[in-house]
């Protein structure tokens, strides 16, 4: 089922992750208020804390005594340009296959039309 | 936090000259004529590309031996104005099934005049592919992935226009 199997799709996706990863999405959070929010112990989130962190995508900073994690921008910027290679080509794509269906410029091409 | 959710979007807009109703039609009845082939989820490169025409219709691909790859639902479905669909393939490719976990695709067809679409396409809510994170960066470090399916895509766009 996997298109790209050199990818390293070694650990499948951990639910806990991608929720403690959207909450930080949304704004700003201390270790005891992600905890707080999800049915797991604050050792846990600081474990998938420190797995977010080490991949990029969450930066963290000291306020006093209080840690505080973020999306850091490169972790949204690398998602962003994931989903960026998959609509560039394929509206691309998309405005190629339409320019076989414009009028003024069918004749000229020999446009493949398949009805 | 519409600041930080905003930017988890991928907007793209592009003007076609032909009528709304055919952009629909090609965009949904017609994907596999234009979509980039290397970016198939099945094992087998598809043969066509299904969005069925309803709310909760699926959204799939099927390869040469019948087997079917299911990409997602449709969401919203206006023709020949909008479509809107879920996209279940984080960045490991892994399809997962439940929508919570999904983002959404919308894509609007706009009239601009008898010949003239404008079509715009938002991907939103992709913080909710976060946890196959470290499986992209591993993608995109290996130069493998998205350099053969770029190339293998301007192979066909050179092919379509000789």
């Amino acid at each position: 089922m996997d298109t790209y199997p050199q990818a390293g799709l070694d650990a499948p996706g951990d639910s806990t992750r991608m929720a403690i990863f959207e909450k930080l999405g949304n704004r700003p959070m201390a270790v005891h208020e992600l905890a707080a929010s999800l049915p797991v112990s604050r050792p846990a989130v600081s474990q998938h804390l420190r797995v977010l962190k080490e991949a990029g995508l969450v930066a963290d900073h000291k306020i006093r005594t209080r840690r505080v994690y973020r999306m850091s921008p490169q972790g949204i910027a690398r998602l962003r340009a994931h989903f960026e290679e998959i609509w560039e080509p394929a509206m691309r794509g998309f405005e190629s296959r339409l320019e076989e269906e414009n009028p003024k410029k069918t004749g000229e091409k020999h446009g493949k039309h398949r009805r | 936090m519409a600041n930080t959710v905003d930017e988890m979007v991928v907007r793209k807009s592009i003007r076609v000259a032909v009528p709304a109703p055919l952009a629909f039609s090609v965009f949904v009845e017609q994907m596999e004529t234009w979509w980039p082939p290397a970016h198939h989820i099945g094992g087998e490169p598809f043969e066509a590309i299904f969005v069925e025409p309803r709310q909760g219709g699926r959204w799939y691909e099927r390869d040469a031996k019948g087997v079917e790859c299911q990409w997602g639902y449709v969401l919203a479905w206006e023709p020949p104005h909008r479509v809107t669909l879920s996209w279940h393939l984080g960045p490991d490719w892994k399809f997962d099934p439940e929508l919570a976990k999904a983002s959404e695709i919308e894509i609007r067809f706009t009239s601009e005049g008898p010949l003239t679409t404008l079509v715009e396409l938002e991907h939103s809510a992709l913080e909710r592919h976060g946890a196959g994170y470290q499986q992209l960066h591993a993608m995109l470090d290996s130069p493998d992935a998205w350099e053969a399916t770029l190339s293998a895509f301007a192979k066909r766009t050179a092919e379509v226009e000789a």
